[in-house]
């Protein structure tokens, strides 16, 4: 199983030249989305005939089908399985649209919660986003319809569908992430999604599949950017809330409604239950969306870490005492310090944006961002601090508050990735959901980490596919009958060979039933002939042609019986009639045929045959007769036929002279060609002139 | 058997016994060592379905040498043994189990426990023995296939979904493509809160190990028993009775829940509905984040409202019986532990209720042998019978002084003993243990044979376990080291560490009152500390008599798939060797008769403790396919199969494998196989849509005008081990007869 050659070339271009001996060897992957760049993840990929779609999001960055992925690459109704790691939009938010309004019709699969939250964040994406009606990609009715669709799958599940096997590990980014493993014919890909190898308040890490992949399809969000660690990271976060708070500022933190938010609202619960002093100073989380997860992040406790179990066990750690909701800035009072996390993460739009506008230009307040910021947003503005920003109605303001960037993230950083695939070792990487400078420096350094293996590290842009051939060997499992003796180097191994998915097995035609679900079946035939005629011209004429020719009497009805070729019985029925009956083999057909063919003959000439008594023929009469035949037939394929010595037969042709024994079939000849040719005309007379012989 | 590469050519030993009806079984299966360098690491599949004095013999000698053990159910006839032969019998193996069962198991053992040590002197296990038995579960999800490692290295476990109960698992071992599948107490059913089993998606498995405990029954529709429980609870709520469920502690109660409030909140009913046992308030709130191992429409509903088919509304959740006793009077729905009424609360509550006319006991399974809730679903039932009421009450004076000797006494003593086992060598201590453990072992089953319902103690326990080969005698010691036990010993018996105890507070505390958290308020101090607190009390008991007055209804609600399904699913599965484990005599007669016939010529019904021997007999060898021999061979698609005939010569790769080459001589003939199934109505409807006419007459299809095709030996008959389909067709010479020839081929694949 090795990957024995890869080209980048278009998906359209390599369409030109399929006509590929090796076509059902080569694996392709294909990013649709995500390639060198966050968001809009969708991974194609094509093996054996099989199609796998991983994720299917949006991008955050654009509106409209500039969002999409580029799904007019592919044929979405080839695809046989989608899979969706998790519910981010990025992930997932096109997934109604694909649905609902393309060709496909493929089975989709998340896990428990994803599927539960999914629902929630697009019905409120479709609500919140403020495009025209043309530009919606879908509508509420979709989002519910695709909910009919998507089936569940729970972690470490293993699944089948067409022969595609597939399951997930924990994937530790948020509640339900889960990373892909996918089996095609005995090759492994493992699509990470978004993967934390960090332990967190609530969430499992990542977990270490079990088994090598052959092909790795990793995110490379934070690239080479290493994380601190998590304790110093939520020093800095608390630290900068109460030092703002403390001096009279607001703090806003921008943040997705869910997935890292409820981290952070965990590590506030705790930090404002540990500090007393902070007991005035109120926490607002403005997302009712997030509201209305609770009650799957509490139901779904099973597919956290075992601290939030056990503190379940006592009561909700996700009911905060100092945290209160926030419906919306009209119900907003502001007066004096607080800390409000609103959405969305890039403050594009919505509450997260009004509060900006209207904190920033005094430098009392502080925006803490805790999580990565997608290209292209106002966050990844103020990031660079700039002097001064746009605000929505169009004026600017100074950029007076301070601006904290500290990163919660639940993305692996180059020492997780690197070790992730340390201990995976997988033979083929492949880097997608990265920007793609970060993406280029995270190739450089992961060349050279793999330098002395054969690792294969390859970018793709979006559309861009990356070929590779397994060859995968067959194996076959010989079993029951056939296998009692295990065969020796050189003999011949007869049987059925059954395929069931990508396994094979051996076996004898008997035991066919025993180890599968298919029968076997004999067939019987009984045919009757109208014949008045003498049932020994039958025997007569039969016996010309079939060198077996058994007569006997019918046990039951005394009647005389003839089994031709040791396989068709014939039967005198009755004064008028014939029957023959037999098991139903392509052989025995063949000679009930001519035996049919014969007796209705025998129908015709019977005038003629009758009167003529049975010639006395003599062997030797016979062996002449055939000898005559022999040559005549030689003659016509040779020409110069010559009778030699010791009865032997002498072929010239062009000066080359070849020696036949007619009794042995022996040949000799100087010429190899022509001795060759000799023996075989003559194998091949003699079976025409001789009766047929049984064992044929 | 000779086989080069690691072949599975086991042998099987299965023991179970049975001593009364329905009762007891104990099936330990293994796979023997085979010979051969690359021998599979055998496995022991057994179920443990026991009295306890059963297990303890029969596990003694099996116990050290299981190496998994997979637990089915949550319940105690499924892995109620467990934390006593962890203790006990040196079981160390590995144990696995769903979330839910592990999680239930743990719930349904400390309401076990706590029931038992309020009446009697239970001494089989502790609190702390469970926590540690339950601890070191490895927990998988439907369908995972978790790869053994180690001494198991090859073997595949994947748990299925079974119906029957939350988690429930029918287990399904694979090693080398060959699957062993222990299937009890499935349902197929799907239900308000599970989805049927699974069981049927498996086809030909080498051994299917189910259970023969349902086969004589036949169960009515799900709505009309719905509607009839729903009625007779109705009915004497409205004549002002009370209705007793005697339920299990965590699960086939949750689907009595569940229909229970659907009603309420149809109707908008306001009698009240309590839950009672030790734990359900726990119960109850872990069952909630079980939403994915419910049914489709459970989850579906969450998914789409998020509203947790388990947030209960009517049904209240009591710790204790004291709080039941604070209801008002007036007619209410009691649903209490344990289903047996041999302790616990609805023991309690029943005596109570029993002589009232007025009041109800609605049974919802049928209790095991020996119980008193057997003897009451008698018919007719008795008209009195004796109960014993038990109380713990704390020792006083010189008991207490008595007791305290006696436990110094104990303490020197043992001190002394684990010295000297300390001196001895580890295989010399184990011989000591043994013979005293089959001396109780007798003594037990004497009091158990002349059954009396008061001596029956203990509840009829079952788990499964998985395990290994086993061991030459001489190597048990080696194997398996006492060293470990007198340590573990050491740290139980001798040293008696007050960190211990400390822990099991804290669990108990985190068990019992997890949702509002005031123990004080939720706890009967006296008794319930009493369990937990060391301090030293004793249990009193008094015998009465009371009159049996009340009604009493039992509807099978147990979840399990009835006789005739039972047969077809069977029927469909066709393993190739069958044994049936835990069911009356009569009904494993019945099944194993049946089954001889319709599935397999193969089944086994043993008895306990018997060996029985279902090797695979099966050959095999690996051969890789070469590309040259695949390029040539065409499949043929049949259904999920694709065949093909292949003439091949043997070769070796570089690495030794044997592969397959094309012939180099012209192929030999080989006889013809038709391959297929053909049934006659399709056909008849095939033959129709080309403008044949066809009718059936007398048990032929009469094809055109003089042709007729008849089967013989019908393969649905004898379930998919079918013998081979003989097909007979006659007719005239005529051209139609060839045209229905070529028609009835095309149903076939010739190879």
């Amino acid at each position: 199983m090795a990957s024995t050659g890869q080209s980048l070339t278009s998906l359209k271009k390599r369409e030109a030249t399929t006509a590929n001996n090796r076509d059902g060897d080569q694996l392709i992957i294909t990013p649709l989305g995500a390639g060198n760049e966050v968001g809009r993840s969708c991974v194609y990929m094509s093996y054996k005939g099989k199609t796998v779609l991983f994720d299917c999001g949006i991008h955050p960055a654009y509106s409209g089908m500039a969002a999409l992925p580029y799904f007019d690459e592919i044929d979405p109704s080839t695809i046989d399985v989608l899979l969706i790691t998790h519910f981010h939009l990025d992930h997932a938010a096109s997934l109604p649209y694909f649905l609902e309004k393309t060709t496909f019709k493929g089975r989709v699969f998340m896990t428990h919660a994803t599927k539960a939250i999914y629902k929630l964040l697009l019905s409120d994406y479709v609500k919140v986003s403020k495009v025209s009606v043309e530009d919606m990609l879908f509508t509420e009715q979709d989002i519910n319809n695709s909910m009919e669709r998507i089936e569940v799958i729970d972690f470490h599940q293993t699944l089948e569908v067409n022969g595609i096997r597939f399951w997930c590990y924990t994937a530790g980014h948020v509640l339900g992430a889960a990373m892909f493993m996918v089996d095609i014919a005995g090759v492994r890909v493992l699509y990470t999604g978004d993967y934390s190898r960090e332990e967190d308040r609530h969430l499992r890490a990542a977990e270490l599949p079990q088994f090598s992949p052959d092909i790795c399809i990793i995110e490379s969000t934070y690239g080479v950017q290493l994380h601190q660690p998590r304790h110093i990271r939520e020093k800095r976060f608390t630290d900068a809330i109460h030092s703002t708070v403390s001096q009279g500022g607001r703090v806003l933190i921008p943040a997705f409604a869910l997935g890292r938010a409820q981290e952070l609202l965990l590590i506030l619960e705790e930090y404002w239950s540990n500090h007393r002093e902070l007991e005035n100073v109120p926490i607002y989380y403005a997302s009712p969306l997030a509201k209305r997860c609770m009650a799957v992040y509490q139901t779904y406790i099973n597919s956290m870490n075992e601290r939030i179990r056990s503190q379940y066990a006592n009561s909700n750690p996700f009911e905060f005492k100092h945290i209160s909701p926030l419906k919306s800035i009209e119900n907003f009072n502001d007066v004096g310090p607080s800390v409000v996390m609103a959405s969305p993460g890039g403050l594009q739009s919505g509450l997260s944006r009004q509060l900006f506008d209207r904190w920033c230009s005094d430098k009392r307040n502080a925006c803490v961002i805790p999580g990565y910021v997608v290209e292209g947003t106002p966050a990844k503005t103020i990031i660079n601090e700039p002097k001064e920003v746009t605000l929505t109605n169009g004026l600017t303001a100074p950029l007076n508050m301070q601006v904290h960037y500290i990163s919660f993230s639940a993305h692996a950083d180059y020492a997780q990735t690197s070790t992730f695939l340390k201990e995976l070792m997988p033979p083929n990487i492949i880097l997608v959901h990265g920007e793609a400078n970060e993406m280029g420096r995270l190739k450089q350094k992961l060349v050279s980490l793999f330098a002395d293996r054969n690792t294969k590290i390859i970018t793709p842009k979006n559309c861009q596919s990356v070929e590779m051939y397994f060859t995968s060997e067959k194996m076959a499992k010989t079993i029951g009958k056939l296998a009692e003796k295990v065969p020796e180097v050189g003999e011949t191994v007869s049987g059925l060979l059954v395929k069931k998915g990508f396994t094979y097995q051996i076996m004898a035609p008997d035991d066919l039933r025993v180890f599968s679900q298919l029968s076997t079946a004999n067939v019987t035939q009984r045919i009757t002939i109208p014949y008045s005629g003498a049932f020994a011209v039958i025997k007569h004429r039969l016996k010309q042609i079939y060198e077996s020719v058994e007569s006997s009497t019918d046990e039951e009805s005394g009647v005389p019986t003839l089994r031709v070729h040791g396989q068709v019985t014939v039967k005198q029925e009755s004064e008028n009639h014939i029957s023959l009956h037999w098991t139903a083999d392509p052989i025995s057909d063949m000679v009930s045929d001519s035996i049919v063919a014969l007796v209705l003959n025998a129908n015709r000439e019977m005038s003629k045959v009758v009167v003529e008594s049975e010639p006395v023929v003599s062997e030797e009469e016979d062996a002449r007769k055939a000898e005559k035949i022999v040559h005549a037939l030689l003659v016509s394929l040779f020409g110069d036929v010559k009778f030699g010595e010791n009865g032997k037969l002498v072929i010239s042709v062009d000066g080359n002279i070849a020696h036949l024994d007619k009794q042995s079939g022996d040949v000799e000849s100087e010429n190899e060609g022509l001795k060759e040719r000799v023996r075989m005309a003559f194998q091949r007379i003699r079976s025409a002139v001789r009766p047929i012989p049984l064992s044929a | 058997m000779k086989t080069p590469s690691p072949t599975w050519s086991p042998s099987t030993a299965l023991t179970s016994s049975s001593t009364a009806v329905g009762t007891t079984t104990l099936i330990p299966l293994f796979w023997s060592p085979s010979p051969g360098p690359t021998t599979p690491p055998p496995f022991y599949l057994r179920n443990v379905y026991h009295f306890k004095f059963l297990l303890k013999r029969a596990l003694t000698w099996v116990a050290p040498t299981v190496d998994a053990v997979l637990l089915s159910h949550s319940d105690t006839l499924h892995l109620g043994a467990l934390p006593y032969a962890m203790k006990k019998l040196g079981l160390s193996a590995p144990v696995f189990a769903t979330e839910p069962v592990y999680r239930l198991g743990l719930l349904t053992m400390y309401d076990q426990y706590l029931s038992r040590k309020q009446v009697s002197e239970f001494d089989l296990f502790t609190l702390d023995d469970i926590d540690s038995a339950f601890q070191n579960i490895t927990r998988l999800t439907y369908s995972q296939n978790y790869h053994i490692s180690g001494k198991g290295e090859g073997i595949v476990i994947a748990p299925h979904v079974a119906g029957h109960l939350l988690g429930g698992t029918v287990w399904k071992i694979t090693k080398d493509g060959e699957d062993v599948i222990y299937a009890v107490d499935f349902n197929h059913r799907k239900e308000r809160h599970l989805n049927g089993t699974v069981l049927e998606s498996f086809v030909r498995p080498a051994v299917l190990i189910t259970d023969a405990y349902n086969a004589l029954n036949n169960q009515p529709s799900r709505r009309q028993r719905d509607q009839e429980f729903l009625d007779a609870i109705m009915k004497t709520l409205r004549a002002d009775g009370n209705v007793l469920l005697p339920v299990d502690t965590a699960g086939r109660v949750l689907e009595l829940i569940l229909i229970l409030e659907q009603f309420w909140e149809q109707h908008k009913l306001a009698y009240p509905i309590f839950f009672l046992t030790y734990v359900s308030s726990s119960t109850i709130d872990y069952v909630k984040s079980f939403l994915e191992w419910m049914s489709d429409s459970i989850a579906k509903s969450f998914e789409h409202t998020r509203d947790n088919a388990f947030l209960l509304r009517h049904v209240k959740l009591l710790i204790n019986k004291s709080d039941l006793e604070s209801v008002p009077d007036g007619p209410k729905v009691v649903l209490a532990s344990m289903g047996s009424l041999e302790a616990g609360f609805s023991h309690d509550i029943f005596v109570e209720w029993v002589s009232d006319t007025k009041n109800l006991i609605l049974f919802s399974e049928r209790g095991q042998f020996g119980t008193l809730a057997r003897m009451l679903q008698a018919d007719p039932p008795p008209k009195a019978v004796k109960v014993t009421m038990s109380k713990r009450v704390p020792l006083v004076g010189e008991e207490l002084a008595a007791y305290e000797e006696e436990q110094n006494r104990i303490k020197k003593e043992e001190a002394l003993k684990a010295s000297l086992i300390k001196e001895e060598e580890s295989k010399a201590s184990l011989r000591t243990e043994l013979p005293v453990n089959d001396q109780m072992v007798l003594d037990a089953n004497n009091t158990h044979s002349s059954s009396n319902a008061i001596g029956q103690r203990s509840e009829a326990f079952r788990d499964v376990l998985i395990d290994g080969f086993l061991p030459p005698s001489t190597s048990v010691a080696p194997m398996f080291p006492f060293y470990d036990c007198s340590s573990e010993w050491d740290d139980f018996g001798e040293v008696i560490n007050p960190d211990d105890y400390v822990t099991k507070d804290v669990n108990m505390d985190q068990m019992l009152m997890p949702v509002d958290g005031d123990l004080a308020g939720k706890l009967d101090e006296g008794s319930v500390s009493l369990i937990l607190d060391t301090t030293p009390s004793k249990v009193v008991s008094t015998e009465l008599t009371v009159q049996v007055k009340c009604s009493l209804i039992y509807m099978d609600f147990e979840g399990r798939s009835d006789g005739r399904s039972i047969k077809s699913i069977l029927a469909h599965v066709a393993p190739l060797k069958l044994v049936l484990v835990h069911g009356s005599a009569e009904a494993t007669e019945h099944l194993k008769q049946h089954c001889l016939q319709h599935v397999c010529p193969h089944v086994y019904a043993p008895q306990i403790e018997e060996t029985i021997d279902v090797t695979s007999d099966l050959c095999a060898y690996k051969v890789q396919l070469s590309e040259k021999l695949m390029s040539n061979v065409l499949f043929k698609k049949l259904g999920e199969y694709e065949i093909a005939w292949i003439d091949a010569e043997v070769g070796k790769t570089e690495n030794g494998m044997l592969s397959l080459l094309p012939l180099s001589s012209p192929a030999p003939p080989h006889k013809t196989v038709l391959v297929g199934d053909i049934k006659m109505a399709d056909f008849k409807q095939f033959l129709a849509s080309k403008g044949v006419q066809v009718e059936f007459a007398g048990g032929a299809l009469r094809c055109g005008e003089y042709v007729t095709l008849r089967k013989v030996g019908d393969a649905s008959q004898k379930g998919g081990s079918a013998a081979i389909q003989q097909i007979i067709l006659e007719g005239p010479l005529t051209e139609e007869y060839y045209k229905i020839r070529e028609y009835l081929y095309s149903q076939f694949y010739a190879p």
